[in-house]
């Protein structure tokens, strides 16, 4: 007896389809999508019928955690050519505007800023002060890489020592700390202290008083980008970013500095809901 | 479709003609890999862009002039007190509340106690729909039936020129039509005949971020143009029954 054989068919499936799929999904996600950014605390935001949306550049976030510590993240211009296509509106020459091509980018208003922070913050003491911050170029390096940032003027230096995942750990411990632990956390000096400083101080007109917070929003005022200046002014490059839950007593400091530096024009960061 | 066939001349084969394989690409690693690039782009980025509402606060320096001016129109004032409920353990928002009052708080000259029925709580709510004539009507509720009944006559003068507007009657470019709505909606927000409420807007301590903005979201709902967030007062305390009542807080308003 001859066995009946049975034909086998070939179990290869052709995936060639299934690739055509996938690289357009992917072609789309790539195209359509911006990056999240990386923020030292998660906040959910309040929602309001609100469409207008945030600018992708020359904008500065003040982000206020739950617990009320402040953060600050700043985005530069976008366009490199941002100078030359506004010169006759900031009465700039030819050559002028081609010389700060992509001057006016993250990067180096970051270190702008900084420079103009920290000249600021040196001008409270007196000349020989150890309370005085020096920066490396090395650590100046650094900062501008950082998306956001929200740790005092002195203490920057030590943070910026730190490696990049250690900066991560250092925030997220933070958070997981009950608002006691984190309060006497703060008040340890050998620590490092999260949050920029807001405290004290209605009276900002005597650059010796100011607060961190407002060294740093005098700085961003200050820099070489005109456009920059008038639309911090103007509250289109403000934006201020808090959890639902905050309560009002958080908040109010932060409003409060603002409006001491005469910035009472801002954004405040929503999403979207129905009427 | 990922073998590229060759044809054998027929069945004939040629002498020294070479022999021929079916080519065969397999595409499974290809697309493990693109699965594994889609799944990393989905995670790690967003498609929502936050919204953004904007916002005038009164300077510190002007203070007195606010305070002028909220005395000056008495009578057109709303003021709007907003609270959140907390779970006592944990601090979380549970409810935003809203009270609000007109005018200027009135209170017992003798004791010092506010006089009863001044104050209504109220709830940010979200409009209810009905259908009238085959159309959509939105109903406004909570505290924007209240604000919404008070600013009646702005609306209706905005709505009629938003339909203008929709149907693109205010001129025949698209852009110069919005700068014309815009510009005349913002007339009409301000005139006096309309009688256009002014709110003051004051968050006790405890109340969310969210009921702040969501009183400003009101605002722009309702098309009321003449708001100011301030700091809530002794009085207004006194008036939720948050402070204890002394003679003082009459004195103070």
């Amino acid at each position: 007896m001859g066995k009946v054989k049975i034909k086998r068919k070939s179990t290869l499936i052709d995936m060639t389809a299934m690739s055509d799929v996938t690289v357009l999904l992917l072609t789309f996600f790539m195209l359509t999508s911006t990056f999240l950014t990386k923020e030292p605390v998660t906040v959910v935001t309040p929602s309001s019928v609100q469409e207008e949306k945030v600018p992708m550049s020359n904008l500065a976030t003040v982000l206020v955690s739950p617990q009320g510590q402040v953060f600050l993240a700043v985005t530069g211009e976008a366009d490199p050519d941002a100078a030359m296509k506004n010169k006759e509106e900031l009465n700039l020459t030819d050559e002028e505007a081609k010389e700060l091509k992509g001057k006016w980018a993250s990067e180096p208003i970051r270190m702008e800023i900084l420079e103009n922070a920290l000249k600021s913050y040196n001008s409270k003491f007196p000349e020989g002060d150890k309370r005085r911050v020096a920066l490396t170029q090395e650590q100046k390096n650094k900062f501008v890489k950082l998306g956001s940032f929200g740790v005092p003027i002195k203490d920057l230096p030590r943070f910026l020592d730190l490696s990049d995942t250690d900066k991560d750990q250092l925030f997220a411990k933070f958070y997981k700390m009950t608002p006691e632990e984190q309060a006497a956390y703060n008040n340890d000096p050998n620590n490092i202290h999260v949050g920029i400083p807001i405290d004290g101080n209605r009276d900002v007109t005597d650059p010796r008083k100011r607060n961190d917070f407002q060294i740093w929003m005098q700085a961003l005022i200050q820099t070489s980008n005109p456009m920059l200046t008038s639309a911090v002014k103007k509250g289109d490059a403000l934006a201020v970013k808090a959890d639902r839950g905050t309560p009002y007593s958080t908040m109010h400091p932060v409003l409060d500095n603002l409006q001491s530096l005469k910035l009472t024009r801002m954004k405040l960061m929503t999403a979207l809901k129905e009427r | 479709m990922a073998q590229i066939e060759q044809s054998d001349n027929k069945g004939k084969k040629k002498k020294g003609a070479q022999k021929k394989m079916a080519i065969h690409v397999d595409f499974t690693p290809m697309v493990d890999m693109n699965m594994l690039l889609i799944t990393f782009f989905m995670l790690c980025t967003t498609m929502i862009k936050s919204q953004t509402l904007k916002i005038a606060l009164p300077t510190n320096e002007k203070a007195e002039t606010v305070e002028q001016a909220q005395t000056a129109g008495e009578s057109d004032a709303i003021t709007l007190l907003l609270d959140t409920e907390r779970n006592e353990k944990t601090g979380e928002a549970v409810k935003d509340v809203v009270y609000y009052y007109f005018g200027a708080p009135k209170f017992d000259p003798a004791t010092g106690k506010p006089l009863p029925n001044q104050l209504t709580q109220q709830v940010f709510a979200t409009d209810s729909s009905t259908v009238k004539d085959g159309k959509k009507i939105a109903i406004a509720r909570g505290i924007r039936e209240v604000l919404t009944k008070r600013n009646n006559e702005v609306l209706k003068s905005i709505d009629s020129l938003k339909t203008l507007w929709r149907e693109g009657k205010l001129a025949a470019d698209k852009e110069e039509n919005k700068r014309i709505y815009d510009e005349k909606a913002k007339a009409i927000r301000v005139q006096k005949d309309k009688k256009p409420p002014i709110v003051i807007i004051k968050a006790t301590p405890n109340a969310s971020w969210e009921s702040v903005i969501s009183a400003l979201d009101e605002m722009n709902i309702t098309e009321i143009s003449k708001y100011q967030i301030d700091n809530i007062a002794h009085a207004d305390s006194v008036l939720m029954g948050l402070a204890p009542a002394t003679p003082m807080a009459s004195a103070a308003k």
